[in-house]
């Protein structure tokens, strides 16, 4: 979707800029790409019980995949401060040009699209951040270690809260747990919302966790905005930025098949006008990558990273390369797997109906302990550890350490949406 | 009697090559219909939600063009497909089933019928006449519905012309399941409303995108509340009503409502 209000303003770290969420869009593919992966998802869905040898990333390609420095160069993580500026800023503009007239804004938005990591870092007071939204300094709002409340503990906590000044709650799905005790925060949040009982503020919001909540309080019209959709351009653009990194350097990325180019994108190429530019051929990885990703920059980035390869050699080259990008600009080339001949997580076949619930509490809570998981799913502890080792092998889900929660992969994100979808489980709209 | 209908003359030129052949084409069709009626539900089994639903209902449909396909080509093959020859083969057919099978092509009409009209497919949960299940297979003289005790029950098609057939979910995956509460009177009603509310949207099993009702009725002997929500899956819906109840029913005492216990009279 080529939003007309953020067309011209796109930031690099945000190419798709804020939209109001009823105005997302899909990125579009071709139909031959959707009959493919419909046939390929319905076959996937029929096949019998699959080995553990087929569960885990399997690379069909003879180059090797890249080492954690040439990742680090080529495919880096987005740096989230730049992406809490852009945030800032496209928020500051929407209130100036009027399409943003509420105290309270709701960024909903998908997993892995690094909003809730974004908005963690906005600068908190005493902090010298850099955030340009009028020099503002923001409360986060942690939520409790514990989550059961009852309406009139939820009133307390939230009394405790200094909502008067600007503040900021990094990810709403935090904040509640699927139980009879667990719903109260949000209720409340949501009550003094409505009546204006709270200052200025920003909610971000799983796109999950916000479906959830928008049939269970079926009045509540908060017209969240969310990030655009990467379509290919803008993928295109933003790899091509987080990989420039100074923004001296230009990546160069071919088909491994074909040798037809990924990056620079073809309307870069135009701009510098150069003559061999005009006899290339480019390919329609990204386009597909914006398909298979559902416009989402951390999915499309993890594919990314997966489907990346480097000769045995260029890691000596780029590590020359690192060296001289202070004094000159540098070319990097790596090789890109087709997707088709990428082997992504694929779903084990088991129990449908416990596997769906573990995976839909786990994009409902933004991830969830053991314990939390057995209250939210009412499957026993012992059969969950058999289902998330299960789904652990298949690369579906992964144990974080940091913060002691089992959360969906960013790679296996698609398959997991997918498979829910069809077992009809409630999807997100993104 | 034969001769009179022409029966005698339309089978005059059957030969023994003809009628091999015929029941080759038969035979072959039959393996054609046990493999659909095979294969495509397993099939839907690894689906499930809607695909499973549309797969199954296309079984039976698959069988009756099967059978319609094999009488095409197995009668041209029998007998010279002449307007005299049709009359006599069919109006002789008429009166055997007349006479003889009145109930059983009665069945095999109102089967006809339940393709084109869709009273029940399979898939569906339905109750005919105190007997309710879900939908196995669609027979060409009758239905197969397995309770919710396992136990299968065959309901011939000819129910269709004089009984109810009450359809829970009606070829969708949408099937509303109530969990009863009888509570004792004098107590906070909207309270207890919004508890039983919660109670459906936080079960793991409930479909949040369909309605969720809290109905209550007062009676003499205190209040009758009935919970409606829908379960993903109509298979789950026993299991589905034993949680809501059970969750209910712990934090309805947990809140201090006591429930309605009717006194059970002792010989």
């Amino acid at each position: 979707m080529k939003d007309k209000n953020n067309e011209n303003k796109a930031d690099p770290c945000l190419p798709g800029g804020l939209v109001p969420a009823e105005q997302w869009t899909l990125p579009q593919t071709s139909v031959r790409r959707s009959l493919k992966d419909a046939i390929g998802h319905a076959l996937k869905q029929l096949q019998a019980e699959v080995s553990q040898a087929e569960e885990p990333f399997e690379s069909m390609d003879e180059l090797p995949e890249l080492s954690s420095a040439q990742r680090k160069r080529l495919a880096p993580e987005p740096d989230y401060s730049d992406q809490a500026t852009a945030i800032a800023c496209g928020l500051e503009r929407a209130r100036t040009e009027g399409s943003l007239s509420r105290e309270v804004a709701f960024l909903v938005a998908p997993p892995f699209s690094g909003v809730q990591q974004a908005l963690a870092r906005f600068p908190e007071p005493g902090q010298s951040g850099s955030i340009e939204s009028g020099g503002e300094e923001w409360a986060i709002i942690s939520p409790p270690d514990a989550l059961s409340f009852d309406d009139h503990e939820a009133n307390e906590w939230w009394d405790r809260q200094d909502l008067s000044r600007p503040w900021v709650i990094p990810e709403l799905a935090d904040f509640w747990l699927r139980r009879l005790s667990g719903l109260a925060l949000v209720k409340e949040l949501f009550r003094r919302i409505a009546n204006g009982d709270t200052g200025v503020g920003i909610v971000g919001c799983s796109s999950w966790c916000w479906r959830y909540w928008g049939h269970y309080l079926e009045n509540a019209q908060m017209s969240p905005w969310t990030p655009g959709p990467m379509d290919a351009e803008r993928l295109g653009a933003w790899f091509t930025y987080l990989a420039s990194g100074s923004g001296k350097s230009t990546v160069i990325a071919r088909m491994t098949g074909d040798g037809y180019y990924v990056l620079p994108l073809a309307e870069t190429d135009e701009n510098e006008k150069d003559k061999d530019s005009k006899k290339r051929k480019y390919s329609n990885f990204l386009r597909d990558l914006a398909a298979t990703s559902r416009g989402n920059p951390g999915v499309a980035l993890a594919i990314w990273q997966r489907s990346l390869r480097a000769r045995p050699d260029d890691d000596t080259k780029l590590e020359d390369a690192d060296e001289k990008t202070e004094k000159q600009s540098q070319t990097a080339d790596c090789w890109v797997v087709p997707l088709e001949r990428l082997s992504l997580p694929t779903m084990p076949q088991s129990k449908e109906s416990v596997t769906g619930f573990v995976l839909h509490g786990l994009l409902l809570h933004n991830g969830l302990d053991m314990a939390s998981l057995e209250v939210v799913t009412g499957v026993s502890t012992y059969e969950l550890s058999l289902v998330l080792s299960r789904l652990k092998r298949a690369e579906l889900v992964v144990w974080e350490q940091s913060d002691e929660r089992w959360r969906v992969t960013p790679i296996g994100y698609p398959t997991v949406r997918r498979h829910l979808q069809s077992w009809g489980f409630p999807v997100d709209q993104f | 009697m034969i001769d009179d209908l022409g029966i005698k003359d339309a089978f005059a030129s059957i030969t023994g090559q003809a009628l091999l052949q015929a029941v080759l084409v038969i035979v072959i069709a039959s393996l054609i219909m046990v493999a659909v009626q095979k294969v495509l539900p397993r099939v839907a089994e690894k689906l499930g939600g809607k695909p499973r639903l549309y797969l199954l209902a296309s079984v039976p449909l698959l069988r009756l063009l099967i059978i319609l396909a094999t009488i095409v080509i197995v009668v041209p093959i029998l007998v010279k497909p002449s307007f005299e020859n049709m009359v006599a083969i069919f109006g002789a057919l008429a009166l055997a089933l007349g006479f003889a099978f009145k109930d059983y092509a009665n069945s095999l009409i109102a089967g006809i019928v339940t393709l084109y009209e869709m009273p029940y497919r399979p898939g569906d949960w339905i109750e005919v006449d105190g007997q309710y299940g879900e939908v196995r297979s669609i027979g060409t003289r009758a239905a197969e519905i397995v309770t919710p005790d396992d136990t299968v029950v065959i309901i011939p098609h000819n129910k269709l012309w004089n009984s109810l057939i009450a359809n829970g979910n009606d070829g969708t995956d949408n099937l509303m399941c109530v969990a009863d509460f009888h509570l004792e009177a004098n107590h906070d009603v909207s309270r207890v409303r919004e508890l039983l509310r919660d109670v459906a949207f936080t079960s793991p099993r409930t479909k949040t995108w369909r309605p969720v009702l809290v109905i209550v009725f007062n009676k003499p002997w205190g209040m009758h509340y009935r919970l409606k929500a829908y379960p993903f899956d109509p298979k789950d819906q026993f299991q589905f009503i034993s949680e809501l109840t059970a969750r209910g029913s712990a934090e309805l005492a947990r809140q201090g409502v006591k429930f309605v216990s009717v006194p059970v009279a002792v010989d």
